[in-house]
């Protein structure tokens, strides 16, 4: 007996984000289906991942982290180029000096760094700041004036300094991450107050602020699942592709952290997995933008999703 | 172990309190009312109290400036005596006149609902809780020697249809003689009483020389109380008296009684004390007015939430605050006034009106009677909101009922300038945009001291069309407006600068003021659509929308919908009803009828437990949201 493959039918679709400038951008979005599903819908572009990069030298990578970008650790330009090396689709600059328990680097200096980095590579550009909320909203102003019509994506903007950071992207005409702690609800509610300042919903993307395998991921797929139904169902304010964060959350994890022992296993392999793992499930889930931080993970990530991405005609 | 004298200068009273006593019950003993949010822990500042002489040990000195200690007050609940003291209780300490509302609207307003008192008792139909009828009872002779009481109870039978009756042993006392002295013609005091199926013959009197009688219907309100001297005759209202609930000086909302009850050896005697205390004077300035006796007051009954209830009859209410909840009675039976404490006729009966749960008490079922919901066909939703926000849903077919906890903001509480609706305080306010301009009145027009609930709605609605706040209640960056400023608790707006003020400080209210306002009207809001999700049915459902309580008789709808506190409907289907609580007591005591619906309101109605599941939690972030998260609900708000 011949299978009938059940089909929904969608009114909406994710709104599509474009990254960068001609001819180096990156599209992300456009989604008229659930992920993956191309018999019954749209995907017209693929999850990409964004590596990582640091204006300072991160001071509790693990060393299975730090050894792919040995001698580049303290240079952010020359990281950046090593991770579009290792095949990043867009790099992620984490300006973590600014954070005033590190160097409390002024938002000149960050905007220096972000600069540097912008001019070392062609792909798009991520720049976010210390996570410091007040501090980030003054990073973001010089940043976003530092990069301004490169069309980056920047961030974190949450729900208490969203105006600095808004206005800077509009002035500038980047994109914004808009960071919410898994509630769909807030996560609507940023998206409004953020559009009601008139940047263009196709110009936000949304945080949920995931959390790695082990550690809520359950949560957060089911957060990013219910924002893409809304998406698909017609909720305008919450059809903005999704950015996850899963290198932050991954090596953050104990099992990632642990090193090499008999019951566990290697400490590499172990890390790596959890990374790809926790990134695997978030593009099942709807994820758009992965932020990974090693380039084997990268590599794992994107052979999966090429398979996930042939064509499933029934 | 030694008492020590306290005196208070200069209200002249004195109290004595012994070494291990704070000062907060030496003010409880001598009777002067006093704020005490906090209820004694500590926190809220407002029992600050000078000492004028003599020594104490405080503990804490809470916020106290170092202006205020070097000046000698003290944090009255933090500090014990050394010796005998005498002490003045600040003005700002004190409950001033509490603007109670006793009734419905101000004279002028139509009142839809309830026809005002002297029109309960039209063409002699009313059926109190407690009559006097007349009877003639034929006597005996020696073909038929029937016993007095059986003679008087064959006759009772017939002329009011009631096939159990019961004496009192006062009465068959009194019997034989009062029949002879009057020559067969008797005044009969009939009560029927919850939880007994008999009409009761209370007493006889001869004709002619019976007393009028009277019954008191009380409203026990968490922060006021009401009382109606009404004549049960006629159901005219004699006098109507309100005052605060003399338990807030054990805290200001049900759960900090409910603690005090539980956590202080005589926690629960001092409240049951407290708010007999008030309701006793209360009765006595009535009866005193109108020159009665209390023993002319043959029933009283009394609708109150499931907590005051339980601290008036002295029932452990420990179990109200843990979960799952559960009252030690919802439904009481009648009771004997001596036996509850109400200084009226020993033997009359208190009826209090049946609660749901433990959050939806006699309040509501009184609510619920009043508006006539619960025989109607119209989609009515009722909502009481005060600390707690209780909501009913419903119609003649049902009726399902949430509570939330508003938190105390719309009282007053947990604002540093917020008051409840006394003199002085801000009732309304309108900001310009920019909010460089504010306008705002004050209750009976008197320089501002503070802001009370309906203020505070205007406030943020105000706020946010000014440009002052986003949805979320931040406070914008780069106002050009004076009032915005940094202080030491965050960003701040300046509603009344200290000129204007009548306490020669600015009157502000801070963002994390505004968002905990936001988190109010949330939860009244998420109530009461939880209940609808509950039932299956959208907002545009609801018919009518009656509102009772202090507060709302100060709201502005159009505002209170503008922030999402109310649903968005049109504004004509918004009624408000007064204190529908002490109305309800009233027609119970006046009409037999009304106490039978009041108990099949009880059994008839749903509680949804907001705790259980997911759906009040997801409801009330949506829900934190100038209006709200989905601005679909608010359509008369879109831009057009």
């Amino acid at each position: 007996m011949a299978v009938t493959i059940a089909k929904e039918r969608w009114t909406s679709k994710v709104n599509e984000m474009v990254i960068g400038v001609e001819p180096n951008v990156v599209k992300v979005g456009g989604d008229s289906t659930l992920p993956f599903l191309h018999f019954e819908g749209e995907m017209p572009n693929k999850p990409v991942v964004a590596l990582e990069v640091w204006d300072m030298e991160p001071p509790d990578w693990p060393a299975v982290l730090t050894a792919p970008f040995a001698g580049v650790l303290g240079d952010p330009a020359a990281w950046a180029k090593k991770c579009v090396e290792y095949g990043a689709g867009l790099i992620c600059l984490r300006l973590a000096a600014t954070h005033p328990d590190n160097k409390d680097a002024t938002p000149e200096e960050a905007a220096q760094s972000a600069l540097k980095v912008a001019g070392a590579v062609d792909v798009p550009l991520i720049v976010i700041g210390s996570g410091v909320e007040e501090k980030d909203a003054a990073v973001m102003e010089k940043v976003g004036e530092a990069l301004n019509g490169r069309k980056c994506l920047i961030g974190c903007a949450t729900v208490n300094n969203y105006k600095t950071i808004t206005a800077s992207c509009m002035v500038n005409g980047h994109n914004i991450i808009a960071s919410s702690p898994l509630d769909i609800n807030l996560a609507k509610q940023l998206n409004i107050l953020i559009t009601e300042m008139n940047l263009a919903a196709d110009r936000i993307a949304i945080d949920p602020l995931v959390g790695a395998l082990g550690y809520g991921i359950e949560y957060a797929y089911s957060i990013m699942e219910r924002s893409r139904l809304g998406a698909l169902t017609g909720d305008k304010m919450l059809a903005m592709p999704v950015i996850c964060f899963v290198g932050q959350e991954a090596w953050k994890s104990k099992e990632a952290k642990t090193e090499d022992n008999e019951e566990w296993g290697a400490q590499e392999r172990r890390a790596i997995l959890w990374e790809v793992v926790t990134a695997t499930s978030f593009a099942q889930a709807g994820g758009s933008i992965f932020v990974l931080r090693h380039p084997e993970s990268l590599k794992q990530f994107n052979t999966h999703i090429a398979e996930m991405m042939k064509p499933n005609n029934y | 172990m030694p008492d020590f004298l306290v005196e208070f200068d200069p209200d002249g009273r004195q109290a004595y309190i012994s070494e291990q006593d704070n000062l907060l019950q030496a003010i409880a003993a001598a009777g002067i009312p006093l704020k005490a949010s906090c209820g004694g822990k500590g926190t809220c500042n407002r029992c600050k109290t000078l000492v004028r002489a003599g020594k104490v040990k405080s503990a804490a000195s809470g916020k106290l400036t170092e202006a205020e200690l070097a000046a000698g007050y003290v944090l009255a609940c933090q500090s014990t005596p050394e010796s005998d003291l005498v002490l003045e209780v600040p003005e700002e300490s004190r409950l001033s006149e509490h603007r109670v509302v006793l009734d419905g609207l101000p004279a002028g307003e139509s009142n839809a609902i309830l026809p005002e008192d002297e029109g309960l008792c039209k063409d002699g139909e009313c059926d109190p809780l407690f009559k006097k009828i007349v009877v003639r009872v034929p006597g005996p002779t020696l073909e038929e020697a029937e016993d007095d009481l059986g003679r008087l109870f064959r006759v009772l039978r017939k002329q009011i249809g009631a096939d159990h009756l019961r004496a009192d042993l006062e009465t068959m006392r009194s019997l034989p003689a009062v029949l002879r002295q009057s020559g067969w013609q008797v005044a009969v005091s009939l009560t029927e009483a919850r939880g007994y199926k008999a009409v009761g013959v209370e007493e006889v009197e001869p004709d002619g020389l019976a007393r009028k009688y009277y019954g008191l219907a009380i409203d026990i309100g968490t922060t006021t109380v009401v009382v109606h001297l009404v004549d049960l005759e006629t159901g005219v209202s004699l006098g109507v008296k309100g005052t605060y609930n003399r338990q807030a000086i054990y805290g200001d909302d049900v759960i900090s009684r409910i603690i005090h009850a539980v956590e202080n050896k005589d926690g629960l005697r001092e409240l049951q004390k407290a708010v007999l205390a008030t309701i006793n004077e209360l009765t006595a300035d009535l009866l005193r007015e109108h020159d009665l006796k209390a023993t002319d007051v043959r029933v009283a009954v009394c609708a109150g939430n499931t907590t005051m209830t339980h601290l008036f009859l002295g029932l452990d209410p420990a179990y109200i605050r843990l979960e799952p909840y559960t009252p030690a009675a919802n439904s009481i039976p009648a009771l004997r006034a001596h036996r509850v404490g109400l200084k009226i006729y020993p033997q009359a009966w208190v009826q209090c009106l049946p609660g749901i749960a433990s959050y939806v008490g006699g309040d509501i079922t009184a609510g619920v009677l009043v508006t006539g919901m619960a025989f109607s066909d119209q989609m009515t939703l009722f909502i009481d909101i005060g600390t707690n926000g209780e909501m009913v849903l419903g119609n003649k077919e049902w009726l399902i009922s949430c509570a939330c906890s508003a938190g105390p903001a719309f009282e007053g509480g947990g604002v540093r300038h917020g008051m409840r609706a006394m003199r002085g305080a801000i009732e309304h306010v309108r900001i310009a945009p920019g909010g460089m301009v504010v306008d705002f009145t004050t209750v009976d027009s008197a320089p501002p001291v503070g802001i009370c609930g309906s203020g505070l709605i205007d406030c943020i609605a105000g706020l946010y069309s000014a440009g002052v706040i986003d949805r979320s209640g931040n406070i914008l960056p780069d106002l050009k407006t004076p009032r915005v400023r940094e202080s030491d608790e965050g960003m701040e707006f300046v509603l009344a600068w200290s000129h204007q003020s009548g306490r020669k400080v600015d009157i502000t209210i801070s963002e994390a003021e505004i968002k905990n306002l936001i988190r109010s009207k949330a939860a009244v809001f998420a109530g009461v659509n939880s209940m609808l999700k509950m039932v299956g049915l959208p907002l545009d459902a609801i018919e009518r929308v009656i509102i009772a309580g202090g507060f709302g008789r100060y709201i502005n709808i159009k505002d209170a919908v503008g922030i999402g506190l109310l649903p968005d409907l049109p504004l004509e289907k918004y009624t408000y009803i007064g204190n529908s609580s002490v109305k309800g007591a009233k027609m119970v005591l006046m009409f037999r009828r009304a106490r039978e619906e009041v108990e099949e309101i009880a059994r008839k109605m749903t509680y949804l437990e907001l705790s259980a599941g997911n759906t009040f939690m997801e409801e009330f972030v949506s829900a934190l949201f100038i209006p709200h998260t989905d601005l679909s609900l608010f359509p008369s708000l879109q831009p057009q």
